[in-house]
């Protein structure tokens, strides 16, 4: 531990000398009797000390939780000499806050005492944290010496985001060939009524439609859609986000994503995360439980890393883009390396479409002047470029931060909808 | 009057460094009202024991981290730590003014050598009890 004199020491002490010195010069014996008090508390104070001998241990009572969750923490202190007064303090990283319980606290632990303190922590904001470490102050009785120790626990914290429920989500537009639960649009072995045919060499009876070839005098077998899987890939726009306090747009898209994650593995369809910011994380797209785990981890690890390295989808491996995988982008559009990585997805043929996590909540629009002209022009222009971005068949809804996702799926399924009857 | 300002303004700003200057301003006071009476003051033991009752409290209010949330019993504590302290310093100084009145002022440096034996004496055998 690091000893280091209080202010008061230097104080008492000084007290002390003068009064003395000053005592013998002007032979006055009751300018003694005014500096013995502090000569006598110094003595005490500097008697009574002892260097404290402090042994602690942290506990969390889960390494996973998620957003909102109330996590239990609990720290052993044990101390092999006495500590007349110790303060402990837990330090808790950003998006992570304090509950119930007393931190930092102040305490008097007895020789060969143990003490287990209790305290609750709010996971607040997704994220991987670091609780920890836990840092010590202990003082002599009359507070002339302070020790200080810092102990090096860290416990991992893993905070999930809180999931939407989404009652439907978007389809693409070609669904791979594995079996899953998306009809497909072509005729096949399936379940789902498609057409009738008249029948041919091969087709089993089960298929005959018996009714329909009574009535046209020849053999006419039923046709279905089959039900397949598909590949969808969840592209989080890392380059920038708008923040305002705790919240941000990279908050809302990592809960987006989560959601969807778990309403398309839920579907036995196969997702895919690529974060495409300063740093490019990707995870090749797999079916499961234990791929929306790895998405949801994956997930953890992103963060807006300030980066001036011009990046396009060439950087992303091929593997994580599969032909016919529907590409969800979630992206604040404010950044124009992302815009032109969205372009140039859609250029390359690829299904895309684009939640716009709105910036505009955790923006104030200046009263007047330049500024509030500055801003509504800034509104503007990111409403043309959503125009653009329909204009290059990309279904784009705006979502913002308090009104349910299935609101901006809706938006955009119905635009993808729209724009299929118009090529047709 | 202005050792008191003096007091409260490092109080209220959180400043320790103003404690021994109000403190310093007070003794002198003290002397200058006593300047001329060769008689010893046996009042000197209170006023000593009550600066260091003003010392330790003021150190205790400027010290003192409201965030930081201490256990009722630690408080307790510190009220009988001072309260002991005040009250040996209180003793001490009663002994050293009857020593002194008998002394006359010519034994001050034996009255100044008393008193640190009897501190040294005091913090040798807390230190033997604190083990």
């Amino acid at each position: 531990m690091t000893r280091w004199a209080t202010p008061k020491l230097a104080s008492y002490a000084g007290l002390s000398a003068v009064g003395l010195l000053t005592a013998m010069v002007s032979a006055r014996p009751e300018l003694v009797a005014l500096t013995a008090p502090f000569l006598l508390a110094l003595a005490a104070g500097l008697a009574l000390a002892t260097t404290p001998r402090l042994s602690a241990d942290l506990e969390l009572d889960e390494a996973r939780a998620l957003e909102g969750d109330e996590i239990g923490a609990r720290i052993t202190i044990a101390a092999a000499t006495p500590v007349d007064r110790l303060e402990l303090y837990l330090r808790l990283p950003r998006g992570i806050t304090p509950g119930e319980g007393r931190n930092p606290v102040a305490l008097h632990l007895g020789a060969g005492e143990q003490r287990e303190l209790e305290l609750s922590v709010h996971a607040s904001r997704w994220g991987g944290h670091v609780v920890g470490p836990v840092y010590l102050r202990a003082f002599d009785a009359l507070g002339f010496l302070a020790w200080e120790a810092t102990v090096e626990m860290r416990r991992e914290l893993r905070v999930y985001p809180r999931e939407e429920v989404l009652q439907r989500v978007l389809s693409p537009r070609e669904p791979q060939l594995s079996s899953g639960n998306e009809v497909s649009r072509r005729k096949g072995e399936g379940i789902e009524f498609a057409d009738m045919r008249q029948w041919t060499t091969g087709d089993p009876l089960k298929r005959v439609n018996w009714r329909a070839s009574a009535r046209r005098g020849e053999l006419w077998v039923n046709e279905s859609h089959p039900e397949r899987n598909t590949d969808v890939i969840l592209f989080v726009d890392a380059f920038a986000e708008a923040r305002r306090g705790a919240e941000g747009t990279l908050d809302l898209a990592a809960r987006a994503t989560a959601a969807l994650a778990d309403a398309y593995v839920g579907r036995r369809d196969r997702v895919g995360l690529i974060s495409f910011g300063g740093i490019l994380r990707w995870l090749a797209p797999d079916l499961g439980a234990a791929q929306l785990y790895r998405v949801v981890d994956a997930l953890l690890d992103t963060q807006v890393v300030l980066s001036y390295y011009w990046k396009d989808i060439d950087v992303i491996p091929r593997r994580t883009l599969p032909p016919n995988a529907l590409v969800i982008a979630l992206s604040p559009l404010l950044d124009p390396r992302s815009v032109g990585a969205l372009l140039d997805l859609r250029a390359r043929g690829h299904d895309l479409a684009v939640i716009d996590v709105s910036p505009i909540p955790f923006t104030t629009r200046p009263s007047s002047g330049l500024d509030a002209i500055a801003y509504d022009v800034w509104a503007l222009r990111r409403d043309a470029l959503r125009q653009s971005l329909q204009r290059s068949g990309i279904a784009v809804a705006e979502w913002r931060v308090g009104t349910p996702l299935q609101f901006a799926l809706e938006e955009v399924r119905a635009f993808r909808r729209h724009a299929v009857y118009a090529r047709a | 009057m202005l050792a008191l300002a003096l007091l409260a303004f490092g109080i209220l700003a959180r400043y320790a460094s103003t404690i021994p200057w109000s403190i310093v301003l007070v003794g002198a006071a003290y002397l200058i009202g006593r300047e001329g009476n060769s008689v010893v003051d046996g009042g000197a033991a209170i006023i000593g024991a009550l600066l260091l009752l003003s010392a330790e409290l003021a150190s205790w209010s400027i010290g003192e981290n409201p965030r930081i949330k201490a256990e009722p019993s630690l408080v307790v504590r510190r009220v009988l730590t001072i309260g002991a302290l005040v009250l040996g310093a209180l003793v001490v100084d009663v002994l050293l003014l009857g020593t002194a009145a008998f002394s006359g002022s010519s034994g001050i440096l034996l009255v100044v050598a008393g008193v640190a034996a009897a501190v040294a004496a005091m913090a040798l055998v807390l230190r033997l009890v604190r083990g």
